[in-house]
């Protein structure tokens, strides 16, 4: 579920106004929180190996489409070119997935899994 | 023509409701400008990066400076005079509750109008979740 928060209360409490909506699903803002996410959770196990987030416990297979996961790879090199940050192209898979997940609202998904049947 | 699927692995978060409700996944990022609103004087912006930094790791409980970026701001009230700067972007992942106390707000506002005040800025920029707040009036609260 999206956060919902009072901005105007927010707004209010801070002194500041209102300047309206950003996106903040891509372009170099974007990436900048993929990284911030990733130095922010990813951590070494203690037996070793590839950094990971250690609340991923469960593994499932999801099917996925070649054009995804040439778009995920794409954005892991630019992650690791740009950033210097070492993250794998389903590393940004779940986390993508989480923050959607999180921050979608139910109507939406509804809207998106409906657009979807119809057109299959 | 067929398309071709590939199956693959990827890891799902397994929580308990209750760690849910306390998840940090509400974004602030606060612009830390690197010269004065004349586009020339310098500011001392390594101390206001750390001041930025204590004050989010004592409120929120963290945050994340990166190296400086190129920025540009039009000084509407100078003539929409293009002030160019190398801001530095602090990242901070909340709880949204700990935004909508009215404590930590005061905590916040204050910081950025001394800021503002103490660096001669035309604007603070903060963003909050998806929306941008810019503060102007830097008169103590």
């Amino acid at each position: 579920m999206k956060p919902r928060i009072d901005m105007d209360k927010i707004a209010k409490g801070l002194g500041a106004k209102r300047r309206g909506k950003v996106r903040v699903g891509g372009g170099h803002f974007g990436a900048m929180q993929l990284v911030a996410e990733v130095q922010a959770r990813f951590q070494v196990p203690k037996g070793g190996g590839r950094a990971t987030d250690p609340n991923w416990k469960t593994k499932r297979l999801v099917p996925l489409a070649e054009q995804t996961l040439r778009r995920l790879e794409q954005v892991s090199r630019d992650i690791e070119e740009k950033h210097h940050v070492r993250v794998q192209p389903l590393q940004v898979a779940a986390l993508l997935l989480g923050k959607v997940t999180e921050n979608i609202a139910d109507e939406d998904i509804e809207q998106i899994v409906d657009s979807v049947g119809s057109s299959s | 023509m067929t398309r071709e699927a590939r199956t693959i692995y990827i890891d799902r978060v397994k929580e308990s409701p209750l760690s849910g409700s306390r998840r940090k996944r509400l974004l602030v990022v606060l612009f830390i400008p690197s010269v004065e609103r004349n586009g020339i004087t310098q500011i001392d912006q390594d101390q206001w990066v750390l001041k930025a930094l204590e004050l989010f790791g004592r409120v929120f409980g963290g945050a994340t400076a990166y190296p400086k970026a190129q920025g540009v701001w039009r000084d509407d009230k100078n003539d929409r005079k293009l002030v160019r700067d190398n801001p530095v972007i602090l990242h901070c992942y909340m709880v949204p509750e700990d935004i909508e106390n009215a404590d930590n707000q005061a905590s916040l506002g204050e910081f950025c109008r001394k800021m503002g005040r103490e660096t001669n800025q035309g604007e603070v920029g903060l963003v909050i979740g998806d929306e941008y707040l810019a503060i102007t009036n830097f008169r103590k609260g």
